[in-house]
């Protein structure tokens, strides 16, 4: 019934909409979710939400014109609003909103039918997840579960009308031990590929782990990155060095260097649209989604670009287009991130093994420059870990490390949308306390 | 139904400009228009909270039945919650002086114009500038009778330029955020000391990592007081075990020199009128002469931790209320600058901030410098880039020697558990003895 409903509202739009300026676009969002918190290891919160939004973006005579709003009594002000912004932007170049077009007939695996999101479902996974910490001295702390089914349309004058319903389960735990802390999470499309168990464990032993830390030296030393601080550090700087706009704009480390071989050999890149969390056939304006080839085998290949971009530099969309839900105005971001390459046993020799990073957002996202803070760093060695290092604080720059890599684990680990192993460099600085 | 203990509602209903220019081109300028509710009711043991979109006007049934709703959720909640009592009220707004609401969408697009064109100099491949405004009235109701009203405009800029010569690349950046109207006018000066800074940095040498002492710029060292100390001081965080302050209250944890506060009641970005319960506001004094003497505190974990004030719940629109800082400083000292760099002889200044993070139960904060100056024999000497600082935060607290008396604040955003919320930072040059500083030269 709703469905029907918002579907007449978005014809709606469309329909004034075209009347006002040369296309219009909609996208819509709508979604429902429950959530526990956990306070120390007790439930002190329980909620739920509903959610509802639209995107409206205009284009007239090359100018572009955005707005948004929750409240569905107010979409003719939200186009309105869209309308009088195109008036203000810069015009540019503009061959249009995409067009109808046969899509591949493929299940991309984003929706759970048996995902339900309510409190007893929500519960068991807290339950589980404080069985797989028990048993250990570390105290939980804080915790979280949590159960979301989400609906997007995106759809344009020219005919376009693509939805797609996702749903999604969450878990987080945190512990302490002391003053060694431990934090672990995991999230899936599906509740049933979501661990808590697993996810329970990993935060105490962490914490467990970590508790008689001893001081490091400061030096050069080996350094492994889990998959965890990996995707930290490709997160704050390697990804966005990739957007086509920020490439055009000559802000990026790959300026002038589409082609080159700058980066490892062993260092596959690339953006997989059909599998994982992220997946969709069409991107949040509606374009086509494709597979993209970042980096090949250390030569940087391809970059993203949305529509406004491509046709701002002369280039074809990659279908790179995402939203932050129907606020946000589209631009470039990623489906599902994966890194690849040859892989090997990387844990055999002595290293520095980083857990995770505090304060990759601080990395200089132009140079790649960064200094951070070790969390449950250890001394890894024979393909495990020896004893805890106290406190560490490794200094390196992301571009220098990607382009001489000692090696890639065997395993990767799903991190939402990206899904990276675990990488192991040489001769990186460590200062210890 | 099961008579709730208590229940609070929290409406935000807001209109929200951004104006975005990249390299001159005028990318985007836009309102958005929200309107969004959150209910906390408690049950027998716990929170039960309910988020409602649309909230508009609703009738005493509608309302009902969102409670019967959130009692439901709080069925599966286990634990004993207390709220203290406390003073409910609601301070005066600031006088706006110019109210940015009443200024043009077009007229402020080439305010922010100006300022991006201003950091177009010799050496800048790329500049870029973006406005935000956002305008809020926020109605907050209780079981108990209170009763608030407030709208509130923040608006500011920000504005960054990236200059290159040869392989090296490096940026600069200025923002202004505030409470008290438009502040677009007359910035050119900001875009072009963003630029200038981001020429200059391009001759500048990686820093040399190691242990030596430091002097701490305003806005870094305000950054040191947020992350390091206010979190750590978040009652919540104390209360569920993760604070390295915990259980410390009474002891001296600092030099005596060292006094921190938290006070919402300033009209700096982070100011608000009542806190996100009803409570009123109230200055609260952190850390005094060297002493942990409060904790930041909510309704609930003021009665169950103690040792300080309520009235530092926050929340963004549509999500639960935390425990959070708002106007975090270290207060000024008696030394000067001069003396302070004169006292260093031997170390690095350390200025403005790429932002910081902590883990507060571990103990251990990590911030890094947009830049900064060696200082040798007691004077300032070369530039030096991408330098950062970690350390213990109860150690640094110690080592912190000098507070000079020129204290600057900087606005800006916090993140915690998924929210950001506005607030300010700050504290005057401070000497930190055996810093341990992170670079790569």
């Amino acid at each position: 019934m709703i469905i029907m409903d918002n579907v007449a509202l978005i014809d709606d739009i469309l329909r004034k909409g075209a009347a006002l300026a040369d296309e219009a676009e909609v996208f819509f969002s709508s979604g429902k979710g429950i959530s526990l918190e956990l306070k120390g290891k007790l439930i002190g919160e329980a909620g739920g939400s509903e959610s509802w939004g639209i995107g409206i973006r205009v284009i007239k005579d090359g100018k572009i014109g955005c707005s948004s709003t929750n409240d569905p009594d107010c979409w003719d002000k939200c186009l309105e609003s869209a309308v009088s912004s195109a008036k203000l932007s810069t015009p540019q170049n503009w061959e249009g909103l995409p067009q109808p077009c046969s899509l591949p007939d493929k299940n991309l695996d984003v929706f759970d039918k048996d995902l339900s999101c309510d409190l007893s479902s929500a519960t068991d996974l807290i339950e589980r997840m404080l069985a797989g910490a028990s048993g250990t001295d570390a105290d939980i702390v804080g915790g979280s579960a949590s159960l979301s089914q989400g609906k997007t349309i995106i759809a344009n004058t020219n005919g376009v009308f693509y939805s797609i319903e996702k749903t999604g389960a969450g878990i987080s735990m945190e512990t302490i031990s002391k003053t060694s802390t431990g934090y672990e999470f995991d999230s899936s499309s599906h509740i049933g590929r979501i661990d808590p168990e697993k996810t329970g464990h990993e935060a105490a032993s962490l914490a467990v782990f970590s508790k008689e830390g001893k001081e490091i030296e400061t030096g050069i030393y080996d350094v492994i990155l889990s998959p965890v601080a990996v995707c930290q550090l490709i997160g704050s700087v390697l990804l966005p060095a990739l957007s086509g706009k920020n490439v055009n704009a000559k802000r990026s480390f790959f300026d002038g260097k589409l082609g080159c071989g700058c980066m490892d050999t062993n260092l596959n890149l690339y953006d997989d649209p059909e599998n994982g969390m992220g997946s969709a056939l069409r991107d949040s304006e509606g374009v086509p989604t494709r597979r993209i080839d970042f980096i090949k085998a250390g030569v940087v290949s391809e970059f993203s670009y949305d529509l406004k971009t491509a046709y701002r530099y002369n280039e074809k969309s990659t279908g790179s287009a995402v939203r932050a839900g129907a606020g946000g105005a589209p631009a470039i971001g990623t489906h599902n991130i994966y890194l690849d390459g040859k892989r090997e046993d990387i844990f055999d020799e002595k290293a520095v093994y980083a857990h995770t990073v505090v304060g990759a957002h601080t990395a200089n996202g132009i140079t790649g420059d960064f200094s951070v803070e070790l969390s449950n760093a250890a001394w890894m060695e024979n393909g495990e870990k020896q004893s805890p290092i106290r406190s560490a604080m490794l200094s390196g720059n992301v571009f220098e490390m990607l382009k001489d890599i000692d090696g890639m684990s065997q395993e990767s680990r799903v991190l939402g949308t990206v899904i990276v192993p675990a990488l192991r460099f040489s001769g990186l600085s460590v200062v210890g306390n | 139904m099961e008579e709730p203990g208590y229940y609070d509602i929290r409406h935000v209903k807001g209109i929200s400009t951004s104006i975005e220019i990249d390299n001159g081109v005028l990318e985007s300028a836009t309102n958005s228009f929200s309107d969004t509710a959150i209910m906390r009711v408690l049950g027998r043991r716990g929170w039960g909270i309910v988020t409602i979109e649309n909230f508009g006007i609703k009738t005493k049934k509608e309302i009902n039945e969102y409670i019967a709703l959130a009692m439901r959720y709080a069925s599966v909640t286990e634990e004993e919650v207390t709220l203290a009592d406390c003073r409910s009220g609601i301070l005066p707004m600031p006088k706006i002086k110019e109210d940015p609401r009443g200024v043009s969408l077009e007229e402020k697009c080439e305010l922010l114009s100006g300022i991006e064109r201003a950091a177009k100099i010799e050496g800048i491949i790329n500049t870029r500038a973006n406005y935000t405004e956002g305008t809020g009235t926020v109605n907050f109701t209780d079981s108990s009778g209170n009763e608030y009203s407030y709208e509130i405009c923040r608006s500011g800029y920000s504005v960054s330029a990236v200059a290159k010569k040869g392989d090296v690349m490096q940026a600069g950046r200025e923002s202004e955020h505030n409470i008290l109207g438009l502040n677009l006018r007359h910035k050119e000066n900001k875009g072009l000391s963003a630029a200038e800074r981001a020429v200059k940095l391009l001759d500048a040498k990686p820093a040399k990592g190691g242990i030596m002492d430091a002097v701490l710029d305003q806005e870094l060292a305000g950054v040191f007081a947020h992350e390091a100390v206010g979190h750590a001081s978040e009652g919540d965080l104390v209360k569920e075990g993760v604070s390295v302050l915990k259980g410390m209250n009474g002891q001296k944890i600092a030099n005596s020199i060292i006094n921190v506060v938290d006070d919402p009641t300033l009209h700096e970005f982070g100011f608000m009128p009542v806190d996100a319960e009803g409570v009123l506001p109230v200055r609260t004094e952190i850390i005094k002469n060297g002493v942990l003497n409060a904790f930041l505190h909510n309704r609930q974990t003021l009665a169950a931790v103690g040792n300080g004030d309520a009235g530092h719940a926050r929340g963004q629109a549509g999500d639960v209320p935390l425990v959070r800082m708002s106007n975090t400083f270290i207060e000024n000292g008696d030394s000067s600058y001069d003396e302070i760099i004169a006292e260093c002889r031997d170390g690095i200044l350390l200025k403005g901030s790429r932002g910081g993070q902590v883990d507060p139960g571990r103990g251990v904060f990590q911030f890094n410098a947009e830049y900064g100056y060696v200082i040798k024999d007691g004077e300032l000497s070369g530039m030096v880039r991408d330098v950062s600082l970690t350390g213990d935060i109860l150690k640094t607290l110690h080592n912190i020697a000098l507070c000079a008396d020129d204290r600057i604040m900087n606005p800006g955003y916090c993140g915690k558990s998924g929210q950001s919320v506005p607030v300010t930072d700050g504290s005057p040059h401070i000497l930190l003895r055996s810093a341990v500083i992170g670079g790569q030269g």
